[in-house]
């Protein structure tokens, strides 16, 4: 990963955190001054190097992950806004990501019911006799990210 | 990567979809993995882990064997 792509990756980030969502490669072609074909290229690097995930065929952001911009079972209530959660481990990863404390609602993937699980100071204060599975091991995570 | 209320849930979810189980674990320990992996996603400086690196962090985390092996 070159440097141009780090620093398009570093505007993406941050304009998530500031604007709660993240930049059209147009935007990020304005902010950064540079062609728009540079720009959704360095996207399409980042996504082959899962440090972004794009919609497929598109240059649409729908993970810089923890966060996702996608509707899934998970809310998440930090740093002054609401995200969305790509997954059980990215939806605690957001309070983690934004160094803040955080609560998660979600719901059991079995029934359905409400879940809710609060970080404060790092330590999970309630949700803790909700548990957590993984289906998919390690190695296949890429394999379907939107699975995984 | 879900979350469940209890272990009947978890088997009942398991069974109705025909998954085979994976790993579980319990929310804080979730918490843990999270916050340990997504800590410094936000640094301005932020370069990709290696794939040693990354499996570094899950066997700090005592998150070892064939299930958490990334390659």
């Amino acid at each position: 990963m070159d440097a141009f792509d780090l620093d398009v990756r570093r505007h993406v980030y941050f304009s998530v955190v500031a604007n709660g969502r993240p930049p059209t490669a147009a935007e990020t072609s304005a902010a950064l001054g540079r062609e728009e074909e540079e720009i959704a290229g360095a996207y399409r690097r980042l996504h082959d190097a899962h440090a972004l995930v794009l919609f497929p065929d598109t240059t649409d952001v729908w993970m810089a992950n923890p966060f996702c911009f996608a509707p899934t079972p998970h809310r998440v209530t930090a740093g002054g806004r609401v995200w969305t959660g790509t997954c059980a481990w990215d939806a605690l990863g957001i309070p983690g990501a934004l160094h803040c404390d955080g609560v998660v609602e979600s719901e059991c993937a079995c029934c359905g019911e409400r879940l809710e699980l609060e970080a404060f100071g790092g330590e999970l204060v309630s949700g803790g006799d909700v548990i957590v599975h993984f289906v998919v091991p390690a190695r296949r995570w890429w394999d379907d990210i939107g699975f995984t | 990567m879900v979350f469940l209320r209890s272990e009947e849930h978890l088997h009942r979810w398991l069974d109705d979809r025909g998954f085979e189980p994976g790993a579980t674990f319990t929310a804080p320990k979730l918490n843990e993995l999270a916050r340990t992996w997504w800590w410094s996603r936000l640094d301005p400086g932020w370069r990709p882990r290696s794939a040693g690196e990354s499996q570094a962090l899950l066997e700090s985390l005592d998150l070892t064997g064939e299930f958490w092996a990334l390659q």
